[in-house]
């Protein structure tokens, strides 16, 4: 079995995600946005004879350097491993397409051209004679439809064939004055027998004229180019002339310009005229200079809304199975210790991150439809004014948006920002964007503290509040570390389209897949991990210590119960008597009847329910001294003091460090803390219950803030590192993020305190 | 000299030249901007920061600073 490597290039939003997809049936992240692609995504496909790999590289507009991203691109296909590219154009805007083709056909590498949205095309009555084009370009050119999966077939086989032949070099024709000065470079070059190797006489004179600098470095050692100097020059100064212009760069994008005119007039006819009027129509509305804002605003509040709302049915419903899992499981083991692993390890810990699965579903929803539809460049066209008070960019948008979802994909994509200062800016900020791991934190305390009428507001609230931070943030940050210059506002306004609802399950399941694959790996053994250090070392004296001391109260319990006992027993005599006592004295009999039963059983109700709550409070005290002697509670004892001043106790403490390794692990640690710690009351109360006993509103408060702003997870640090290249930068993230969570949490804590 | 910030929304104008730095006005080449070519502010931001200009078969959204690189004749 053979291997082709094939490289997807194209401009943004051209469809090469939803091609690579439609081929292979993978599940590459696709969006309508310049730079969603920001990682090279591979897809497999297996023909008969060869086991195909497409390489969906980021788009780009051209093979100039502009952002980080293009480069990534092009330093691929000049230095990367592939056997073939495969040339993604959007056929509704052939044109602009064909000008990154004209570059690409200039590489010298085996090519084929695949003429995506070929539906669209035809509905809008555009049509394109691809073999005309073909022979022109001396290319294959293959009109394909990703979305209805027209042409696919033909384009492997394509692609199969081209592998197989010898690259047959592309026709590539300039202006007459352009291409008779490259012919007397070419002539010369074959008179001295001048060869590089790979290429023909033409491409080495192209090389030459067009200045580009590997070619140069090839021929200037050699002795040949003392010659060969007058005749370039000569011939520069032609085309110079020719042209009326004396920028090598202008010249060659003219002659790329013409020739993809020319080509155009030569292949495309289109029978109805109706440039974009849907997409103007819809922009109309949704970038209105007076309704553009709130109607973003609404849509965000809204998915906040569904968040919560639709989100809260099946969290009921996986709650209460994973407490019945417990339960039940827990039943059938005998050995104290696996239980306790079992039920207050795994099943607490998984289980109440689990838990959070729907509202992560439709967060990671939103998003895709964000991203697919191309309402979010028009999102970075409403927010750019507002942005750029604060030193951002509208494009910031972007990465700030995908931080909702996970900080790690964010930070890459802030290689859409060309200016580093910008980008840095933009990837300190994209903490204050609370991640999708960082939900359930919020859903679980904003459903412990506030009703469940207002909670989705709340969510909203807090992600609004977090942005708001972060604009701020940013705003500081601009004046003090970062200062420079403004990145230049381009973008291109993508067509809206609507995804196909296989595209979003594809983008939404890989998302989901991920979470629960680290539910049921790095968080089951988080929770485990959490569970033992909360468990050892066991300490038998101070159990011991309590349990006698809870015996002891439980003996003078039962003493009073059958003090009570003894008491009712008597008052059944004196009612007895009473109904055999004289008449006369039944108005006194009366009066201690009246008293007798009004009095008695309430004192001893009163003294009943306080050894029971010395009882309670005893048993509490008694976990709560085991827990702090476990290595866990050692732990959460030295970073007390450190919390203490917002209102965190231990458990909360080790809660926040322990979200360092992920976010979601905030909640399996506290699900694990708190179910050790109530062992005895298992009356079925959810962690959220619990969480309602257990923590005061301020200190609640204060530790969403700080869960809001604190370093994200580990493993986006580290990504934040590699995509910053400094450790400085990095260093700093850490200090940034960790001053400024403690401060605006002790803050919360304190002015809460104030109105409490 | 009329450039491409000072043009009425739906006015038809075409290009002329575009007067950005290097990277920049190949940028905006390579987004369609190229000499003679139609173009038209469709849409405007609130303080007018940011137009979207719509160009043969697609749209731009650039910020006032750039657009005043970009110099036009206006459609008669
Ligand atoms: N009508 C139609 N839409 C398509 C086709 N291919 C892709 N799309 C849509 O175009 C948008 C951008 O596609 P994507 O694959 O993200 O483009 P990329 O940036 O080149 O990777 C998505 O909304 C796709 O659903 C096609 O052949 N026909
Ligand atoms: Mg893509």
């Amino acid at each position: 079995m053979k291997k082709i490597t094939i490289a997807l290039v194209g401009q943004p939003n051209v469809g090469k995600s939803h091609l690579a997809n439609a081929i292979s049936g993978s599940n590459l992240k696709i969006g309508n946005f310049a730079g969603v692609t920001v990682e090279k995504a591979t897809a497999k496909l297996r023909t008969d004879d060869y086991a195909i790999e497409f390489i969906d590289l980021p788009g780009l507009y051209s093979l100039e350097d502009f952002s980080a991203d293009e480069k990534v691109t092009k330093e691929f296909l000049k230095k990367g491993d592939y056997d073939l590219i495969v040339n993604v154009l959007d056929s509704t805007n052939l044109e602009r397409n064909l000008m990154l083709t004209t570059e690409l056909l200039e590489l010298n590498k085996k090519i084929v051209l695949a003429l995506n949205m070929d539906d669209e095309a035809v509905k809008e009555g555009i049509n394109i004679n691809a073999q005309n084009m073909s022979k022109i370009l001396s290319v294959p050119c293959i009109r394909v439809s990703s979305k209805t999966k027209y042409n696919i077939e033909t384009l492997v086989d394509t692609i199969i064939d081209v592998h197989e032949k010898a690259l047959i070099p592309s026709k590539l024709i300039y202006g007459s004055e352009v291409e008779d000065q490259l012919q007397t470079i070419a002539r010369f070059l074959e008179e001295k027998h001048f060869t590089i190797e790979g290429l023909s006489y033409r491409q080495i004179a192209v090389g030459l004229l067009w200045q580009k600098r590997e070619i140069y470095a090839i021929v200037h050692e050699h002795p040949l180019y003392v010659e060969l100097q007058p005749i370039l020059n000569n011939a520069l100064g032609h085309v110079y002339m020719y042209c009326q212009c004396d920028e090598i760069d202008e010249v060659i994008h003219r002659q790329h310009a013409a020739f993809a005119k020319g080509l155009c007039t030569e292949v495309l006819s289109v029978s109805k005229i109706k440039a974009q009027s849907v997409t103007q129509k819809i922009d109309a509305v949704l970038i209105h200079k007076f309704l553009g804002l709130p109607i973003f605003v609404f849509l965000m509040w809204a998915l906040f809304q569904l968040t919560f709302t639709l989100g809260q049915f099946p969290m009921d419903w996986i709650e209460s199975g994973f407490g019945w899992l417990g339960e039940t499981l827990g039943e059938t083991i005998d050995n104290e210790a696996l239980k306790s692993l079992i039920v207050d390890g795994i099943i607490a810990g998984v289980g109440s991150v689990l838990m959070f699965l729907p509202n992560i579903i439709i967060l990671f929803l939103g998003i895709a439809l964000l991203e697919t539809t191309g309402y979010m460049s028009r999102a970075a066209f409403l927010l750019d004014g507002f942005f750029h008070k604060f030193g951002l960019h509208g494009k910031s948008f972007v990465p700030l948006v995908t931080g909702f979802g996970c900080s790690v994909p964010a930070y890459m994509a802030a290689r859409t920002l060309k200016n580093k200062k910008d980008r840095l800016l933009t990837m300190f900020i994209i903490g204050f964007m609370s991640c999708g791991a960082r939900l359930p934190v919020y859903v679980l305390f904003a459903g412990a503290f506030f009703d469940e009428s207002i909670a989705g507001n709340v969510l909203f609230a807090i992600y609004i509040f977090g942005a708001i931070l972060g604009l701020i943030a940013a705003k500081i940050l601009r004046v003090t570390a970062f200062k420079g210059e403004d990145e230049p506002f381009v973008m291109e306004m993508p067509k809206y389209r609507l995804p196909s609802l296989k595209l979003l399950w594809f983008m939404v399941y890989s998302k989901s897949v991920l979470y629960l694959k680290k539910a049921g790996t790095f968080i089951l053994l988080a929770s485990m991990l959490i569970w033992f250090i909360s468990s050892y070392p066991k300490n038998d004296v101070i159990e011991e210590e309590y349990g006698a001391k809870i015996e002891a109260l439980q003996a003078t319990q039962e003493t009073q119960a059958t003090d009570k006992e003894a008491l009712t027993a008597q008052k059944d005599d004196t009612a007895q008597a009473q109904e055999t006592a004289p008449s006369d004295d039944k108005v006194a009999s009366a009066e201690a009847d009246k008293e007798a039963p009004v009095a008695d059983p309430k004192e001893s109700a009163e003294e009943g329910t306080s050894v029971e709550d010395q009882i309670a409070a005893l048993e509490n005290e008694k976990h709560e001294k085991i827990m702090e002697q476990t290595y866990l509670g050692m732990a959460g004892k030295a970073v007390e003091p450190f919390f203490a001043p917002l209102g965190f106790d231990w458990k909360m403490g080790v809660a926040t460090l322990s979200g360092l390794a992920a976010k979601e692990v905030i909640v399996s640690t506290l699900g694990v803390l708190y179910a050790l710690g109530d062992e005895v009351s298992e009356d079925d109360a959810s962690l959220r219950d619990i969480i309602k006993e257990n923590i005061s509103f301020a200190s609640a408060m204060a530790f969403i803030v700080f869960v809001m702003v604190y370093l994200p997870c580990l493993a986006a640090t580290a990504v934040f590192y590699k995509e910053a290249e400094s450790l400085k930068h990095t260093v700093l993230l850490v200090l940034f993020t960790f001053a400024t969570a403690w401060v605006l949490a002790f803050i919360t804590y304190r002015v809460l305190l104030l109105f409490a | 000299m009329v450039d491409l910030s000072q043009i009425d929304k739906n006015q038809k104008a075409f290009i002329k030249t575009i007067h950005a730095q290097h990277s920049l006005k190949k940028r905006l080449q390579s987004l369609g901007l190229s000499a003679g070519q139609e173009v038209q502010v469709v849409e405007t931001s609130l303080q007018k920061n940011t137009i979207k200009i719509a160009l043969g078969f697609s749209s731009v959204a650039l910020r006032l600073d750039e657009a005043k690189t970009v110099e036009v004749e206006l459609a008669s």
